[in-house]
């Protein structure tokens, strides 16, 4: 088993550079405003959508003009902090995801596997059968400490030995960090029922139900997580050439890992703690947003911000209104709607980055 | 100074039958280790049957065994027996699984348990589970069923002119991720008894498990025997890259699907026996890799690492609350994750996968 391939461009560089460059830039360029575009027309939908439809209009009305009546107050007191936590979730994850695919070099690296939304969840665990905690906005600091203690635990594995933290001993590290908090969730969860019946509701992940103040309590960090992530974005794309040639770039290695890594924590902590361990974002992001700009971190990061909200809003909307009158949690729609997607762009791909 | 040193790679010892007739290489360390880890295998089988509810002196175990009449027969013979039976023969299955499609995925992370096989068994199983089905002869012959369903519309999906280890896996986790979320949808609907029950079946478990499991796992296992005697040479080939190994008159791609193909089966026929018991075929063949240090993934170590970590996990689930039982998957990542995590922080060498 050879090490994970490192992430390939997704065209060769082109033979004149000028020309071949200014090609990409522009490509780049719409494919950015594509996306800010489709985001644009995701929250509208997610303001819009729902049990109770409310024309655009009276969106606009509700937001801007402060109308009143029943759809205006449905707009701003449901519909705006579901539509925040969707976008900061599905940006948070999504950067989170590039980055730990990034730092470990491994295409299929994601904060679920690398047990970071783990962390979170055996703390929630252990906060509903131990402390008594049962509303959403106590489980986020508890989420929050589990992500951050489960990344130091991962890093601190894969940094002992000789060589520090490669990309395989990181995914390795990883996957042994997320068996052993599987099973202390698992653990948990059979012996106290109690906590399973309100565990299971968390587990699944959703943005439905969150008032504004879970919005005020994670906006800081997903912040401070954002701008860690994207200051690393040459440290990855040096990265991505191995480990020597980073290093021959005059790139510190340990440095690029440790504050990306740290940036993603941020992200995923936040994450899961506002919406639960929302899946697959964090996975397929980085690879659309990778098959969209090519493989600069410059690029692919912001991409990558701005495809994650889409997908969770666009998942959110959708299971609105799979089954009226019920919904089915965004968690659930997410893998749903992105496996297609996921299918269908790695098929594309003649190599897969 | 005989012809056959000057060939032979380091750490290799050169086999000779008396006839003369024919050679092999043999590994050294592989060896050795693989002998070790019977010896301990069969120590930990003798503490499983003797350790319980009462304790039963290992010298009558080995007479029960060996079918002389004891005493102790109903406790060993009837109640243990066949229980240690299915976590032998379901560990064993776990780590050449796990062998099989960490080595065609060329990643540590790609496990039975991460591309979508113990998610399509849990998907069905649960599915049924909260339908009303609950007769214990119909569903490990329905998870058996969703596995290899599972396994094959990945494997669809993933053809494209070829077998590509990258895709592969990539469209087995999207596959993984959508049908867990299925799964825990279906939790949240049932009532919180299937709940639970599904819970439990979803963490792996060997309670109440006798002959009428363990035969017909065995007669299978052995059925698979010609196979997996053939992967152990074929796997070799498998691990060059692609370009040798195309250059060497390898059909790669037909290769890869018997390999793959066997791994699936070995995997959902374990998963039908105990249910998907999470991460031995991740941690089996890493912990044997790390301990035999050859280039590939050995198949009978990782073999016999995966019985360790069941039957050491269940005697473990048996005792620790008892007489509360957990189910064995809560133990068997706590038995080998902790190794996995020691190894890797002292191996001696950086980057190796």
């Amino acid at each position: 088993m050879s090490a994970p391939a490192p992430a390939a461009p997704a065209r060769p560089l082109p033979a004149a550079p000028t020309a071949g460059r200014r090609a990409l830039t522009a490509r780049r360029i719409a494919w950015t405003a594509g996306g800010l575009a489709a985001l644009l027309c995701a929250v509208l939908l997610s303001l819009a959508v729902g049990a109770r439809a409310v024309p655009p209009g009276e969106v606009f009305d509700a937001l801007f003009r402060g109308a009143t009546g029943p759809n205006a107050e449905v707009v701003r007191t449901l519909r705006v902090p579901r539509t925040l936590i969707a976008l900061m979730v599905g940006a948070g994850l999504a950067l989170a995801g590039t980055a730990l695919q990034g730092i470990t070099r491994n295409p299929i690296a994601d904060p679920g596997i690398l047990g970071i939304s783990q962390g979170a969840g055996v703390a929630v665990v252990c906060a509903i059968a131990f402390a008594g905690v049962h509303t959403l906005s106590g489980y986020v600091w508890f989420a929050f400490a589990g992500a951050a203690v489960a990344s130091v635990a991962v890093y601190a594995v894969a940094s002992g030995g000789r060589g520090g933290a490669t990309p395989v001993k990181l995914a390795l590290a990883g996957a042994a960090i997320n068996a052993l908090l599987v099973s202390v969730t698992m653990g948990v969860l059979t012996t106290k029922a109690s906590a399973l019946d309100e565990f299971r509701f968390w587990q699944v992940g959703s943005i439905a139900g969150r008032d504004a103040s879970v919005v005020h309590q994670i906006w800081p960090f997903l912040l401070i997580g954002a701008v860690l992530v994207v200051s690393v974005a040459r440290g990855l794309d040096a990265l991505a050439l191995g480990e020597d040639l980073a290093k021959g770039l005059g790139q510190n290695v340990a440095a690029v890992r440790i504050v990306g890594g740290l940036g993603a924590t941020v992200l995923t902590g936040a994450g899961v703690a506002a919406a639960g361990p929302i899946a697959f974002v964090g996975l397929a992001v980085p690879h659309l947003a990778r098959a969209a700009v090519g493989s600069d971190h410059r690029w692919v990061l912001p991409m990558a911000a701005l495809i994650g909200p889409v997908m969770l809003l666009v998942a959110d909307v959708l299971g609105r209104i799979v089954v009226p009158p019920g919904e089915v949690p965004a968690g659930v729609m997410t893998a749903l709607i992105g496996v297609p997607f996921l299918v269908a762009l790695i098929r594309r791909k003649a190599a897969v980055a | 100074m005989t012809p056959g040193t000057r060939v032979r790679p380091a750490g290799y010892a050169l086999v000779r039958p008396r006839s003369g007739r024919g050679s092999f290489l043999l590994h050294r360390r592989a060896a050795v280790t693989a002998l070790c880890l019977a010896v301990l295998l069969a120590a930990v089988c003798v503490a499983y049957l003797s350790l319980g509810e009462s304790f039963v002196a290992p010298g009558e175990v080995v007479k029960v065994l060996l079918g002389q009449p004891s005493p102790d027969d109903l406790i060993v013979g009837t109640l243990r027996l066949p229980r240690m039976t299915v976590g032998l023969l379901v560990g064993l299955a776990f780590g050449v699984a796990g062998a099989l499609i960490q080595t065609v995925a060329r990643n540590p992370l790609a496990s039975p348990d991460i591309i979508g096989i113990s998610q399509g068994a849990s998907a069905v199983t649960v599915a049924a589970l909260t339908f009303g089905v609950t007769s214990c002869t119909v569903l490990p012959y329905l998870s058996v069923l969703g596995g290899m369903t599972a396994a094959a519309l990945v494997y669809v999906f993933a053809w494209r002119g070829g077998l590509h280890a990258t895709r592969f896996v990539l469209i087995g986790i999207g596959f993984a991720i959508a049908l867990r979320s299925v799964t825990t949808l279906l939790m949240t609907k049932g009532d919180y008894l299937v709940a639970q029950q599904a819970q439990i079946w979803m963490t792996g478990s060997l309670n109440g498990r006798g002959w009428d499991v363990a035969t017909p796992l065995s007669w299978v296992l052995l059925a698979l025997l010609p196979g997996v005697l053939w992967a152990a040479r074929a796997q070799r080939t498998v691990s060059l890259d692609d370009d040798t190994a195309t250059a060497l008159g390898i059909r790669l791609g037909r290769v890869r699907l018997g390999l793959v193909a066997l791994g699936v089966i070995l995997a959902s026929v374990a998963t039908g026996a105990a249910g998907p018991v999470d991460f031995v075929a991740l941690l089996a063949p890493q912990i044997a890799r790390r301990m035999t240090r050859t280039a590939q993934i050995p198949l009978l170590c990782s073999a016999l690492t995966g019985a360790v970590i069941v039957v050491l996990g269940d005697l473990l689930a048996r005792k620790l609350l008892s007489p509360t039982e957990l189910p064995v998957g809560v133990l068997t990542a706590a038995v080998g994750a902790p190794y996995l995590i020691w190894l890797i922080m002292r191996s001696r060498s950086g980057g190796k996968p």
